[in-house]
């Protein structure tokens, strides 16, 4: 999800006020530094985009705006939750931006049921696999052999790191009735885990039911 | 680490499933927390492979929270007979 720029006074409004926590840079063309400021929240809304909403606006556009919140500087971010504003950071102070959008995004996540959250990752991507790690760098024994597996195939696939999330790493356990992981689904519907992965390969079914 | 042994999981697979044929292997030297368990039982009969592991892994939920590494094959008598004489 990209980061929105704001092109009107009521877009701004509607958005802010949204349930979805917004994460707003208030920034000017002429600074150099507001644009290092946009490129880390870009990163962020990859990381956070389903969680937190990403927008930046033209502080000198709006006076009225700017005013309100005080902006004396560009950058400056502000971070609202329906229409309040929550926290701040003033000028570049990436360490600190990261970290209040990481803290923000992991107390949103109450905010959609979990049950809908996991429902919305297993859907992700046609092929997705819940693994320890991700596919650079698996986390476990059994993550490693299914990424090299499924690497096999050359079918594309999403992964999600459970060990980035504990709410999802016990919820999906449930969710799914499946105790371990790694956890591979198609098309939203659990296909199993490493054994099963192995065995349809045995049985020449393993291209054919990761397809869907 | 786990309290479980081989010997355990293959008696309590045994009873709860009716196996005809169980194997457990401690694959973690020792300390309980890895193993492979191979399960040959008429109540497959029917069922997908994902049906059958989660009866295995019905079976061993209470363990399960402790075994951190479990793999497992399961077999109907009549697949068992098949993956036997592939062995062979």
């Amino acid at each position: 999800m990209p980061v929105t720029v704001i092109k009107s006074e009521e877009e701004y409004k509607q958005l802010i006020g949204a349930d979805k926590t917004s994460v707003v840079l208030f920034s000017a063309e002429w600074a150099e530094q507001c644009k290092q400021v946009l490129d880390v929240l870009e990163d962020l809304s990859k990381l956070l985009g389903d969680k937190l909403q990403f927008i930046t606006i033209t502080a000198e556009e709006y006076p009225e705006v700017a005013m309100k919140h005080q902006i004396e500087a560009v950058p400056t971010v502000i971070f609202f939750t329906k229409g309040t504003a929550v926290d701040r950071v003033d000028g570049v102070d990436i360490p600190s931006l990261s970290a209040k959008c990481k803290k923000l995004g992991a107390s949103a996540t109450s905010d959609q049921p979990l049950e809908e959250r996991l429902k919305a990752l297993i859907n992700k991507a046609p092929l997705m696999i819940f693994m320890k790690g991700d596919r650079e760098a698996p986390r476990c024994g059994f993550s490693k052999q299914l990424i090299a597996i499924v690497n096999e195939t050359g079918l594309p696939y999403e992964t999600f790191d459970i060990l980035t999330d504990e709410e999802v790493r016990q919820g999906l356990k449930t969710y799914s009735d499946w105790p371990t992981y790694p956890q591979v689904y198609v098309k939203g519907e659990l296909v199993g885990g490493l054994d099963i992965i192995k065995e349809l390969k045995a049985n020449n079914e393993l291209e054919t039911t990761l397809k869907g | 680490m786990s309290k479980y042994t081989a010997k355990y999981l293959e008696e309590k697979l045994a009873k709860e499933l009716d196996a005809q044929y169980v194997q457990a292997v401690d694959e973690s030297d020792g300390c309980g927390g890895k193993f492979s368990v191979v399960i040959v039982s008429d109540k497959f009969k029917g069922l997908k492979m994902l049906q059958k592991h989660r009866m295995v892994n019905s079976v061993l939920a209470e363990e399960l929270k402790e075994i951190h590494a479990f793999s497992q094959k399961s077999y109907t008598p009549e697949e068992w007979e098949k993956v036997q004489q592939e062995k062979q």
